[in-house]
């Protein structure tokens, strides 16, 4: 695939794109089509031999299926994964396979990757579309998809020694993807925590008692403890993104890995910010003209644009008002305050206030829509002080009893059991702690991604055969370390499970199992 | 000049509550006028005004109240009467007769005995009747107490005990059971004595504060300035200073009298009347009435000074004075009906609790509380919610008026702070009512020691904790007491408390009464709360069984049984009288309903109480309806919808 440069090599394996097949089909106008491409720095040549590829793919597929094109290519020496964010709108992953067993992955899981990077652009710019019918030659759209990419992808590597489970691409130089370690885990949905009636009445008294500080205006408002969801009034799909992104970065965990990144991870803070920088530097050189300006200051010039980056990392602090603020979203204009971040709702379609407020483990975050504030920044203020006045008693009040009734970050662990348990008509899940997923050997780790493959392969193909029926699977597998390894799922849930007890039956396995879903899945899973 | 006032306020009053008053009188008064009588008695342990003639007395129930009650005579013989008392048992009449002598009468065989002074030096300053286990009749003299019990057999008194000391007069109402003997230069040192259906208590010695107006001037307490008044089965006596101008209370405990605080008064002339529990300050120069809650912390007066009304009198004869009353009967009718309506006259005497006397015209008036009137006068609503639900006499009227009140500011979209604290009024005091309840239920079922029983349920025990005292008595009661309403928040330690067993209210739950007995005051409290307690099990049965009719007509039944007796509100009826209803005028936007109905559920649990099972419908078809398929989710899930 035509020559590499030496920065190439580093990230040798993995490239992104996303193109739109409305645009360059002219001769010579082939560049138009690419939005983002991941190396950069790649030569066009190389970035236009991709997305031909895919391009003419998609094509053929299409042929064959109009409504649903070709979902992944796997070649001798790497696959391909596609994903049609939006009509005529690709996103492309290509991943080496290596003898490295870290590349052992489920394609599903990348796709779920490209997935999330598209909604959460969504929620804040809008839709690529949108972004290319107002800025017709493309500039706006590919410097805003760049900075963003660009941060989701460079981000929190530093997380990594705080949180496994958050997603961590780029280690040092370079992008680590969800690997087969990662298969007790479901991205795209929301954990929840487990709490009790008297609990739930309070939260949902302290629910109204925010929606009621913005007066008359429709409201929204996410719930969290630690990194787990409380309480929501936003659609499933709204609830996924914004809490998929404060568990990035408005959670304390987010917060907290910011504040102590100064200590004793300042050395590896440093390297990476560097290897990020490098990232961007070495494709500015390339590409300056056709990404456009990454000049992100505030008072950036004669450019039109000023590049908002939601996913910039160590960017939000929390406030003395117990409100986080940023300045992300640049001066208000004509002030020195910091602008209230704005977001997109993907089921209204309504542009709103996003503000947080945080009371040690609990966040709150609200969304107004901005039609409905008047004064923009002054009304934001003038709700936010309402907030303070009369719901801090009831965060004091809910923070105190969650605190009190949460477990721990391992209590939802059940003792002889690693789990993943996916409520798919929620996109709810729940799994296993991290640290106790770990303890697991390298050989059932691999033989339970494999096998949610096949069961990511099964469902597809149900879906196809006879959509809107599901169908019940059962597979219990014993891995060559004597390990079962078992994927149930019924009605809309799945159900993974890996049980380390060498040497005992299947009849055990089985036996373990049904236990497991009487006791936390009331019967979910159960054979009778 | 205020008898015109409140004639002229009358067209408005008649109408509806005219918020002008917040206490009236209802006419037709009880008439107690006999051709020849030599004035009228009241004897409040039998609760009868007494009126006697040279050769009869007659005698009329004041309770229940009614203007059309017929007298009873008694023939008695000639002779003065100083003061005249049913036994209690009303088998005795005793007439004082002198300062030396007290006469009595045996209704059934009309057999006369007298019963007079040792010595000449002593007199007798009045006597009463009392349910003491120990004696029947006390007499008090200057030179102290004499108890005496009657012997049937041989037809006399015999002397039981003697209380020597120096009394310059007494205060005593049948009500408390307490005496108190005034005696000092000031008549300000006080010695008092509970004698109930639970024996003798003798109270610690005590002074009542007074300012002086200059160096050398003492003043002199007088009877008048002293009442004993029962308000929530706590005895309080109430001073009025009227140097200070200040109104002192005092709480009696079994060991131990407590100065609660002053409340001002603006009149040198002071009644004080107790209705439902709420004091009444009468400044009778100025002709208004300031309403007082003593169960809250709060010395602050319920509401304005505002003038006792007139009610129901007919405007014919309220606008002219001259034009002749046709209603009243009687050939008196119209000379009474001239000065009928002068509010707060000379002649009024204030009875025991609520009664006021017109002793010239010969009328009998009781007082009432415009429930409706004081729930308009503040828009505190929580706190007017908490006063609505002490309320026991009007109490369905107090009920249907909280029940409004909560729909109103649901209606009105009111904050959802203010809005919250009522709904937690509300069911925290049906709780209560609830937690009493199923007290006395446990009592009946599990039969604690007979010693509990003995200290708990004796018919009329008298006092029922010392501030400090852990003996057995005061646990058991404490026991008895932890859930009860006088417990609540504002009563640290129970009260030197009353009994009372002809209360207004009791009568209707004699049944549950019997094998109880506990003080008086509560029990109208508890007994009215166990009967709902009774409804809420039966209706909640009755849900479960399934929505069939006869068990429903039965709650009905038992439900108008409750409502007579107490205010609170079971989740039932918070469901079909306030959410069901307003969800059905509320449109738009069910934000603030759904809110409402998570206060009301927080508020339910916190108080473990179950709920209508139809407010969950209600609230799933209501975010269903407005598709908020997320909260409904949240609900199910966290089972903050938890069906039967």
């Amino acid at each position: 695939m035509g020559l590499s440069s030496a920065n190439t090599v580093v990230n040798e394996g993995f490239q992104f794109c996303i193109f739109d097949l409305r645009r360059g089909q002219h001769e010579g106008q082939e560049l138009d089509k690419i939005l983002f491409f991941y190396p950069a720095d790649l030569p066009f040549s190389t970035q236009l031999s991709v997305i031909g590829l895919s391009e003419g793919l998609i094509t053929f597929t299409r042929i064959f299926s109009p409504e649903a094109a070709c979902e992944v290519i796997e070649a001798e020496r790497n696959s391909h994964v596609f994903h049609q964010a939006e009509p005529d709108i690709w996103m492309v992953m290509v991943v080496e396979k290596s003898k490295e067993s870290d590349s052992i992955w489920r394609i599903d899981a990348l796709r779920r990757v490209l997935k999330e990077v598209h909604s959460l652009f969504v929620m804040f710019h809008g839709s690529i579309r949108s972004l290319l019918d107002k800025d017709p030659s493309g500039e706006l759209v590919r410097s805003h998809l760049y900075a963003f990419i660009m941060d989701y992808l460079s981000a929190f590597q530093k997380r990594s020694t705080w949180d496994v489970c958050c997603c961590d691409f780029l280690v040092g130089k370079k992008i680590k993807l969800p690997s087969f370690r990662d298969c007790l885990k479901e991205r795209g949905t929301v954990q929840m925590l487990t709490v009790g009636r008297e609990a739930a009445l309070e939260v949902q008294s302290l629910v109204r008692v925010l929606e009621s500080c913005a007066g008359n205006a429709p409201c929204y408002s996410l719930v969290l403890f630690q990194d787990l969801l409380v309480s929501t009034t936003l659609s499933p799909d709204d609830t996924i993104n914004l809490f998929t992104y404060a568990v990035l970065r408005l959670a304390p965990n987010a917060l907290l890995s910011r504040a102590s990144s100064w200590s004793y991870l300042r050395k590896g803070n440093t390297a990476s910010q560097i290897a990020a920088a490098s990232v961007m530097a070495s494709s500015g050189s390339v590409s300056e003209q056709f990404y456009g300006s990454r000049d992100t200051s505030p008072h950036g010039g004669e450019r039109s644009h000023h590049v908002v980056r939601p996913l910039q990392h160590n960017k939000w602090y929390k406030g003395m008002d117990g409100f986080l603020v940023t300045d992300i979203w640049g001066p208000e204009v004509g002030s020195m305050v910091s602008a209230t971040p704005t977001v997109l709702l993907q089921q209204t379609e309504e542009r709103m206030y996003l503000c947080v407020y945080q009371h040690k483990s609990l966040t709150l975050i609200l969304l107004f829509p901005i039609s409905s504030i008047l004064n923009g920044e002054q009304g934001i203020s003038v709700v936010k002080q309402q907030i303070v006045e009369n719901a801090s008693l009831k965060m004091l009040k809910v923070e105190e009893k969650l605190s009190k009734g949460w477990g721990g970050e391992n209590a939802y662990h059940v003792g002889g059991y690693r789990y993943l348990l996916v409520d798919g008509d929620r996109n709810v899940s729940r799994a296993s702690p991290p640290g106790k997923v770990t303890t697991l050997t390298k050989e059932s780790l691999i033989s339970l991604s494999n096998l949610r493959e096949e069961i990511d392969l099964e469902k597809s193909r149900a879906k196809w055969d006879d959509p809107g029926h599901e169908k019940d699977l059962e597979i219990c597998i014993r891995a060559k370390n004597n390990a079962w390894v078992i994927a149930r799922t019924t009605r809309g849930k799945e159900l993974y499970m890996v049980l380390e007890k060498a040497n005992e039956t299947l009849l055990f396995a089985s036996d373990a199992i049904e236990k497991f879903s009487n006791r936390y899945c009331s019967g979910a899973f159960s054979l009778d | 000049m205020f008898g015109k006032a409140s004639s002229s306020q009358l067209s408005v009053s008649l109408g509806g509550s005219g918020a002008l008053s917040h206490v009236y009188i209802q006419h037709p008064p009880l008439r107690c006028s006999i051709p020849g009588s030599k004035g009228l008695f009241y004897d409040d342990g039998n609760k009868l005004i007494l009126s006697p003639t040279s050769n009869q007395v007659f005698s009329w129930k004041t309770v229940p109240f009614a203007s059309h009650v017929a007298p009873t005579s008694d023939s008695i013989s000639e002779g003065p009467v100083l003061s005249i008392r049913y036994s209690l048992d009303s088998k005795l009449l005793a007439i004082q007769r002198s300062n030396h002598e007290i006469q009595f009468w045996n209704r059934e065989t009309g057999e006369t005995f007298s019963q007079r002074c040792k010595s000449e030096t002593e007199s007798i300053l009045g006597f009463f009747w009392t349910d003491c286990p120990k004696c029947d009749i006390v007499f008090v003299k200057t030179s102290g107490m004499d108890l005496f019990s009657y012997d049937s057999e041989i037809k006399s008194l015999h002397l039981v005990e003697t209380k020597k000391m120096n009394v310059s007069w007494y205060v005593y109402t049948h009500e408390s059971r307490l005496i108190l003997l005034a005696s000092g230069m000031q008549c300000k040192s006080f010695t008092g004595f509970q004698l109930s259906s639970a024996g003798i208590i003798r109270l610690p010695k005590f002074e009542m504060a007074m300012a002086k107006s200059e160096a050398n001037n003492k003043p002199v307490l007088a009877a008048e300035d002293v009442h004993i008044i029962t308000v929530y089965g706590r005895i309080y006596c109430l001073q009025v200073d009227k140097v200070a101008m200040l109104l002192h209370s005092y709480r009696f405990y079994r060991d131990a009298v407590v100065q609660q605080g002053s409340l001002p008064i603006y009149s040198n002339k002071i009644a004080i009347s107790v209705v439902d529990n709420v004091l009444l300050v009468h400044q009778v120069d100025a002709k208004v009435v300031i309403l007082y809650d003593i169960f809250a912390d709060s010395r602050a007066p319920i509401s304005a000074p505002l003038p006792l009304l007139l009610r129901g009198f007919p405007r014919a004869s309220s606008s002219s004075y001259r034009t002749g009353n046709k209603d009243t009967d009687g050939s008196e009718a119209n000379d009474i009906s001239d000065h009928e309506t002068i509010i707060y006259g000379d002649n009024w005497i204030f009875l025991v609790p609520d009664l006021i006397c017109d002793v010239a015209k010969r009328l009998l008036w009781k007082i009432h509380l415009d429930l409706e009137a004081i729930s308009a006068s503040s828009s505190e609503v929580p706190s007017v919610l908490e006063f609505l639900q002490r309320r026991k006499l009007e109490a369905n009227k107090a009920k249907q008026l909280c029940l409004g009140i909560v729909r109103t500011v649901i209606l009105e979209r009111r904050p959802v702070s203010m809005v919250t604290r009522a709904i937690d009024v509300l069911v925290t005091s049906y709780s209560n009512s609830i937690k009493t309840g199923s007290y006395f239920k446990g009592i009946k079922a599990e039969k604690p020691p007979t010693s509990d029983v003995s200290n708990v349920n004796p018919p009329t025990s008298v006092v029922d904790e010392s501030i400090r005292r852990e003996d057995a008595l005061g646990k058991s009661i404490k026991h008895g007491s932890a859930s009860g309403v006088e417990n609540e928040s504002l009563n640290r330690s129970p009260a030197f408390s009353v009994s009372d067993s002809e209360e207004n209210v009791s009568f209707e739950n004699s049944n549950h009464l019997r094998s109880l007995g506990a003080k008086a005051d509560r029990e109208n409290f508890k007994v009215a709360e166990s009967s709902q307690s009774e409804v809420q099990k039966l209706s909640l049965q009755s849900q479960l069984l399934g929505p069939s009719n006869s068990p429903l007509n039965a709650n009905n039944s038992e439900n108008l049984e409750s409502q007579v007796t107490s205010a609170a509100i079971s989740p039932d009826e918070m469901y079909s009288c306030v959410f069901a209803s307003v969800e059905e005028e509320m449109a738009g936007d069910p934000a603030y309903f759904v809110t409402i109905v998570i206060e009301f559920l927080r508020s339910a649990n916190v108080e473990r109480i179950k709920v209508h099972p139809n407010i969950y419908v209600l609230t799933v078809q209501l975010l269903a309806r407005h598709e908020r398929y997320a909260e409904l989710g949240l609900f199910i899930i966290n089972k903050v919808e938890t069906f039967l």
